[in-house]
C-alpha cells in the first residue's frame, strides 16, 4: 500500500502544482485578463462593470497570497466559476459536455491503435528482418511523425470536402436530439466519428508497433522461448502464448498513459472537425478570451492525465507481482 | 569525417535523414536564390495553379491535368504565363517563396527549442543522475511534475496568454515546457554509468566532479543526448505549426503553420485550391519523417539489439556456402527430435 500512497501524495502535488501555474500564468501576463477582454469591446465599459465582472469571474483585489489560497479553494471545491463566453453557463457544464466527447474520441482512437499496432509489432518481431517488418515498422514510425495537422488537413480536405463521403464537422447532424438508446442517432455519431477517429489513431499505431516489436524482440531471446521452440510447439502458440503475453505488459501501461495524453493530443483533430470536444472549447475559449473556461480546461486535462498515470501504476502492480512487495 | 560517411552509408535510414535535413537546410539558407517572388507580397492572380499544371494543361487541354486537376477555365487563362511553381494563394503570394521562407521559421524554432530542451534535459538529467539524494529527489519531482501535466493545452494557453507568439518566444516556450522527458532518459543512463569503473577510478583519484561530469559521463552520453535532441526538433517543429495554425502565432511571419492558418481562414479548401494546402503539409510531413528516420538510426547505431536482422543473413548466407564447399556426403545426424524434447516435456 505504501507504493499507492507514495503514488498518490505525488499526484496530489502535481495537481496543486498545475493549479499553481494556472494561478501564475493569467496574472504574470502583461495586463489584467478582464480589462483585456474589454479591451476588444465596442460598448463603453464603466469602471464598475469592471470591478462587477471582476468579481464575478473570481478575480478578487487583494493580496497574490490571499487570492491565490481563494483560487485553490475554488479548485478544491471544484467551483470553477462561469464562462464569459456562454455567459449564464458554468465552467463545469460546459467542460463536462466536451469531455464526454473528447473521451468517446480519445477512447476509440487508443483502442483502435493500441489494437492494431499490437498485432503488427508481435509480426514484425516475429518476422525481424522479413519485408513486412523492413516495411511496416520504419513505415508506421514515419506515419507517426506526420503531424496531427497535416494528417486531419488532408483526410478533410480528401474524403469531406473533395470525395463528399464523410461530413465536415460535428459530432451529430445538427438538430438531431441526442438519444443514445436510438440505433439512427447512433449510427450518425459512428458516421461523424470516422475521419476525427483515423486522424487520431493513425498517429498512435507506430507508437505501439514499435513498443511491442521491441518487446518482443528481447523476449524472443529469453531461454523459455527457445525451449518452447525446441519443444516443437507450434508457432501460433510460441508467438502468442509465449512471447506476446510476456511483451504485452509494459504495452498496456502504456495503453493507459496514451489515454492520458489522447485528449490533450487529439485536440488539433477535434480544432479540424468542429468535434465539440475539449480541444474545439478551449480554441473557442481563447478566441473569446473565456480565461475562466481556460483555466477550468487546462485543470481538467491535468487531471484526467493523472488519473491514468495513476491508472497506469496501479496495472504495472496487478500486472507485475514483483511490484506487490510495497514498502 | 570519414567515419561519418561510413556510417551513413552502411544504414540507409541515416542516409535518407540526413539528405531530406540537408535539402530543408538548403532551402532555408539560400532561399532567395531558389525563388523569384517574395513571399509577404502579392507577386500574382490569386489563386493560381502550380506552373506545371499549367504547362501540362495547355500542352494537352484534354490530357487527364486538364480534365481533374485544372478544371476552372477561367483561373487556368488568369494563369497561363505559369511563373508560380507551386501556384500562389488567395492573396496572391507565390507559394514556393513561402515553402522557402517558411523552412526558415520551421529550422530555427526547431533547432532553438531543441537546443534549449537538449541543454535543459543534460543539465537537470546529469544532476539528478550524478549527485543523488536530495538534488536527485527535487529533480526528479520536478520532471515527473512536468510529464503529468498535458503538454499541448499549457502551450496552447501560454501562447494565448502571450498573444500573437513570435518564432522566438514559441521556441523558448517550447523548449521550457518539454526537457522532462529528455532528463529522465539521461539521469537513468547517468545512474548506470556512475556505478561504472572507470567513473569509479577518476573519482578514487581524486578528480573534480565537474571534470567526471564533463570528461568520464558526457561523452558516454552522446547518442542519448543526440536522440533526445532530434527527437526535440522535430517536436518543435510539429508544436510550432499546430500553435499557428491554430492562429496563436505572429499572422506576420511566414512558416508552414501560418501558411495551413492561411488555408483555413481563407477557406482555400472549399474552393479547391489543393496546391495551398499541399505545399506546407508536404514540407512539413517529409521534413518530419526525415527526422524520425535519423532518430530511428540514431537508436540503431546506439543499440545494435533493434536492427532488423541484416547481419544474421549475410552470415547465414555465408555460413551456408561455406557447408556447401564442404564435403556434403556427411549428413548431420539427428538424435533428438523436437518430437522427443516435446515428449519429455510432458
Amino acid at each position: 500500500m505504501g507504493f499507492f500512497l507514495r503514488r498518490l501524495s505525488f499526484y496530489f502535488i502535481a495537481l496543486l502544482f498545475a493549479a499553481t501555474l494556472n494561478f501564475i500564468i493569467p496574472r504574470a501576463m502583461p495586463g489584467d485578463p478582464v480589462t483585456m477582454m474589454f479591451a476588444n469591446a465596442t460598448s463603453q465599459v464603466t469602471p464598475e462593470r469592471i470591478a462587477a465582472m471582476k468579481e464575478l469571474l473570481g478575480f478578487v483585489d487583494g493580496p497574490l497570497y490571499e487570492q491565490f489560497f481563494i483560487y485553490i479553494k475554488s479548485v478544491l471545491t471544484w467551483e470553477l466559476g462561469t464562462s464569459v463566453q456562454f455567459y449564464p453557463l458554468s465552467v463545469n457544464s460546459v467542460l463536462g459536455n466536451a469531455f464526454g466527447w473528447s473521451l468517446f474520441l480519445a477512447g476509440s482512437a487508443v483502442l483502435l491503435s493500441f489494437t492494431l499496432g499490437s498485432v503488427l509489432g508481435i509480426f514484425a518481431a516475429w518476422r525481424r528482418g522479413s519485408k513486412f517488418d523492413t516495411i511496416f515498422s520504419p513505415g508506421m514510425l514515419a506515419v507517426q511523425s506526420v503531424p496531427q495537422v497535416v494528417i486531419a488537413m488532408l483526410l478533410m480536405f480528401t474524403f469531406a470536402i473533395g470525395l463528399g463521403w464523410f461530413p465536415t464537422g460535428n459530432a451529430y447532424t445538427p438538430g438531431l436530439t441526442p438519444d443514445w438508446t436510438s440505433w439512427t442517432f447512433i449510427k450518425d455519431v459512428a458516421y461523424h466519428a470516422v475521419l476525427p477517429l483515423i486522424a487520431a489513431s493513425i498517429v498512435q499505431v507506430g507508437g505501439f508497433l514499435i513498443n511491442m516489436r521491441n518487446n518482443m524482440i528481447n523476449l524472443l531471446a529469453e531461454d523459455y522461448i527457445t525451449m518452447a521452440k525446441g519443444k516443437g510447439l507450434s508457432e501460433n502458440r510460441v508467438v502468442f502464448n509465449y512471447a506476446a503475453r510476456n511483451a504485452m505488459l509494459p504495452s498496456v501501461t502504456a495503453l493507459s498513459m496514451a489515454l492520458g495524453m489522447a485528449i490533450g493530443g487529439q485536440m488539433i483533430v477535434e480544432i479540424i472537425f468542429n468535434y465539440p470536444g475539449l480541444g474545439t472549447v478551449l480554441l473557442n475559449a481563447i478566441n473569446a478570451r473565456d480565461y475562466q473556461v481556460l483555466q477550468g480546461q487546462l485543470l481538467v486535462m491535468t487531471l484526467f492525465m493523472l488519473f491514468f498515470n495513476l491508472l497506469a501504476d496501479m496495472l504495472y502492480v496487478v500486472l507485475d507481482p514483483r511490484l506487490r512487495k510495497g514498502a | 569525417m570519414k567515419g561519418l560517411i561510413k556510417l551513413l552509408s552502411n544504414n540507409p535510414k541515416a542516409l535518407f535523414g540526413c539528405s531530406i535535413l540537408f535539402i530543408f537546410i538548403f532551402m532555408a539558407v539560400f532561399a532567395p536564390l531558389i525563388t523569384g517572388h517574395v513571399p509577404n507580397k502579392r507577386t500574382g492572380k490569386p489563386h493560381e495553379y502550380p506552373a506545371a499544371v499549367v504547362k501540362m494543361a495547355q500542352a494537352s487541354p484534354d490530357g487527364w491535368v486538364a480534365q481533374n486537376l485544372a478544371d476552372d477555365k477561367r483561373k487556368m487563362l488568369m494563369s497561363k504565363k505559369a511563373e508560380h511553381v507551386l501556384g500562389t494563394t488567395r492573396m496572391g503570394r507565390d507559394v514556393w517563396a513561402q515553402v522557402a521562407y517558411g523552412a526558415r521559421v520551421s529550422l530555427a524554432v526547431g533547432f532553438g527549442a531543441g537546443i534549449v530542451v537538449c541543454f535543459l534535459a543534460t543539465v537537470v538529467g546529469i544532476s539528478a543522475g550524478y549527485f543523488g539524494g536530495r538534488v536527485d529527489d527535487i529533480l526528479s519531482a520536478a520532471m515527473n511534475i512536468m510529464l503529468v501535466i498535458p503538454q499541448y493545452p499549457l502551450l496552447f494557453v501560454l501562447a494565448a496568454f502571450i498573444g500573437e507568439a513570435g518564432p522566438l518566444t514559441i521556441a523558448l516556450i517550447i523548449g521550457m515546457t518539454s526537457w522532462a522527458w529528455g532528463a529522465r532518459v539521461i539521469r537513468a543512463q547517468t545512474m548506470s554509468l556512475r556505478e561504472k569503473e572507470f567513473v569509479k577510478a577518476a573519482e578514487v583519484l581524486g578528480e573534480s566532479r565537474i571534470r567526471i561530469i564533463f570528461i568520464e559521463i558526457l561523452p558516454n552520453l552522446i547518442s542519448i543526448v543526440g536522440a533526445s535532441f532530434i527527437g526535440s526538433v522535430s517536436y518543435a517543429i510539429v508544436t510550432e505549426a499546430t500553435i499557428s495554425f491554430l492562429g496563436l502565432g505572429d499572422p506576420g511571419t511566414i512558416s508552414w503553420g501560418i501558411m495551413l492558418y492561411n488555408v483555413q481562414t481563407s477557406s482555400a479548401i472549399l474552393i479547391g485550391a489543393w496546391w495551398e494546402l499541399l505545399a506546407p503539409c508536404l514540407a512539413l510531413s517529409t521534413l518530419a519523417i526525415g527526422l524520425s528516420m535519423l532518430n530511428f538510426a540514431v537508436d540503431e547505431i546506439a543499440n545494435p539489439q533493434l536492427r532488423a536482422n541484416k547481419g544474421m543473413k549475410r552470415w547465414e548466407k555465408m555460413a551456408k556456402k561455406d557447408k556447401e564447399s564442404r564435403a556434403p556426403h556427411v549428413a548431420v545426424p539427428s538424435f533428438v527430435g523436437a518430437e522427443d524434447l516435446a515428449g519429455g516435456e510432458k
